[in-house]
């Protein structure tokens, strides 16, 4: 098998909403595999189709080569954006209880549960009820469940939503040492976190794929700076002038910066500084990031629209 | 690749939310302690202030005890079907519509576990009740008690499957709770629960037949309050109506089932 997941041309649409408009993606198998996207455009309809192993309504999916069936959802693990836990149980009650939905026998459910407790850091809390776990306990022990079966397979959904960077560390860390051989499917809007543990993203925007490959591959395809430039504050009005001096530059803002990605940075700062120079607090820098390949991609520009 | 038993997923469906009832006390004292209330006030009051003589043993209590019990199924019911809402709010269901098995194996483990709480409850107001009232008990008690519980696995058969149908098509607890006290409130006042059906004027006689509950109470009597069948309607009828109904019901219940959906879609 070379792909664990092929999808073609998917159409699906809810009323009258087209949330998947010709979706065509490959997941090479093995690999850590990036869905980035804004809110509303697709991944999450797409991971639902994966998860639920639906057969679209339009075009075709193949999951670890072959046709979807609910069979097939014994291969793989969710991880879903909201915990999937019942807060009455304990962690250890959880992860028996999907064994047993899974497949797993009793006894080696135990064992599995045990040594994931173990390997998540949770072992201590593993008698005590989930309701009176942190959340970032919680999204350890999510994940933890999604890998009691040994999946070949397995989808995050914003895994590390509320997790701290020491948590997120070890979080990633386990992941690593127990997914064994498994595909792993990550939608997140972290792209520092895709940077770091995918080797393929997928920009998806409006129901489709805009553009695959590996992180370094899609800042390669940039050739581009990007210039940060922080206004000082109360000066927001000086962000007209900034778009205006980077002239057909691409000109985003997030974070309360405005982003220039150019060709050529040490041509545009000293325009930018002559145009809105009173207004200008700092300025940096940067290479390429896979942040502002989403944003070329994406093109999510100042303003919202998309 | 090991093929995961739908069985055993059915299995521990119905465990765990047997294992979430037992967890949730109040819950479960609520439950045989208001059928329990109500029939040791409501019986004691009715029996003492309007003796009532028409009863064949004159004891309001006695015959109260076979509509408590169709009450607590009623409450049982309803209650277990909140725990369908319980874990669409927390995401459980989410986890359970994932697996490899069917959306209505996973209705079928939540079912089975309402039918077991509702058999348990309603044994232990009957087993309450019991000693302290005059009960017929004319196939004796063993055979009684059996007929009673066989009544209420058919009875919550039907409501388990009534209450299915209603949460997978209202979407708020508080709608489901308004609508189905709407239902079976009215059908409880009916169904000889609190008086006698033969005494009622033709026109609450016809709404009464054509109530399913009062097929139930029919049968609880007959099983523990009568001394004999004179004035009853019958087990043939009563489990005939009660399966028959109970079967349409649940399969209805089936008919629709919850679908794993995603946040954001």
């Amino acid at each position: 098998m070379e792909s664990a997941v092929v999808a073609n041309d998917i159409r699906r649409r809810y009323g009258e909403r087209l949330a998947l408009d010709g979706f065509s993606l490959e997941v090479p198998a093995g690999c850590v595999f990036g869905v980035l996207g804004p809110n509303g455009s697709g991944k999450s309809t797409f991971l639902a189709l994966v998860a639920g192993a639906e057969r679209p309504p339009e075009g075709s999916l193949e999951l670890l080569g072959e046709a979807p069936s609910p069979a097939l959802r014994a291969r793989i693990g969710t991880v879903f954006q909201e915990n999937a836990s019942d807060p009455l149980m304990s962690p250890t009650e959880y992860l028996r209880f999907a064994g047993r939905l899974f497949g797993v026998p009793g006894r080696e459910a135990g064992a599995r549960a045990a040594q994931l407790l173990e390997r998540f850091g949770l072992a201590g809390r593993a008698s005590d009820r989930i309701s009176a776990l942190s959340g970032g306990m919680r999204r350890r022990l999510e994940v933890a469940r999604a890998l009691l079966h040994r999946p070949e397979l397995l989808l995050l959904d914003e895994p590390t939503t509320g997790v701290d960077p020491e948590e997120r560390r070890l979080l990633w860390e386990t992941v690593r040492a127990e997914r064994g051989g498994a595909t792993v499917l990550l939608a997140t809007n972290d792209l520092h976190e895709a940077d770091a543990v995918c080797d393929v993203v997928a920009f998806v925007r409006a129901g489709r794929v805009v553009a695959t490959g590996s992180p370094a591959e899609l800042k390669r395809n940039l050739r581009r700076q990007t210039v940060r430039v922080e206004l000082a504050p109360g000066r927001e009005d000086a962000a007209a002038r900034v778009a205006e001096a980077a002239g057909g530059e691409g000109v985003t803002q997030a974070n309360g910066e405005l982003m220039v990605t150019t060709d050529d940075a040490a041509a545009l700062a000293p325009r930018l500084f002559a145009a809105a120079g009173d207004a200008i607090r700092g300025l940096r820098i940067e290479e390429a990031s896979l942040e502002d390949a989403y944003f070329q991609y994406v093109r999510r520009r100042a303003g919202g629209s998309t | 690749m090991r093929r995961p038993s739908t069985a055993a997923a059915v299995a521990a469906i119905a465990l765990r939310d047997l294992r979430a009832v037992a967890r949730a006390r109040s819950q479960l004292y609520s439950s045989v302690l208001t059928p329990l209330i109500f029939l040791v006030f409501l019986g004691n009051g009715v029996s003492h202030g309007l003796e009532p003589s028409r009863l064949p043993a004159g004891n309001f209590t006695a015959y109260l005890v076979a509509g408590t019990v169709v009450m607590t199924s009623v409450f049982s019911s309803t209650f277990s079907s909140a725990s369908y809402y319980r874990d669409r709010d927390s995401g459980f269901l989410r986890l359970l519509l994932s697996s490899p098995h069917s959306p209505r194996a996973v209705m079928l483990g939540k079912s089975l576990a309402a039918l077991v709480i509702g058999a348990v409850q309603a044994a232990v107001v009957l087993g309450a009740a019991a000693p302290f009232v005059d009960f017929g008990w004319q196939h004796g008690i063993l055979a009684g008690v059996a007929l009673a519980l066989v009544t209420v696995m058919l009875l919550n058969l039907m409501l388990t499957g009534l209450a299915q149908a209603l949460a997978t098509r209202v979407q708020s607890m508080q709608g489901f709770h308004l609508v189905m006290n709407l239902a079976l409130f009215p059908l409880l006042f009916f169904s000889g629960a609190f008086f006698p059906v033969d005494g009622l004027p033709a026109w609450m006689k016809v709404l009464a037949y054509a109530n399913p509950l009062t097929y139930a109470v029919d049968a609880l009597q007959l099983a523990t309050y009568a001394t004999g069948s004179g004035g009853f309607i019958g087990y043939g009828v009563d489990f005939a109506v009660l399966a028959g109904l109970g079967g349409a019901v649940y399969l209805m219940g089936l008919s629709r089932v919850p679908k794993l959906t995603w946040s954001g879609q």
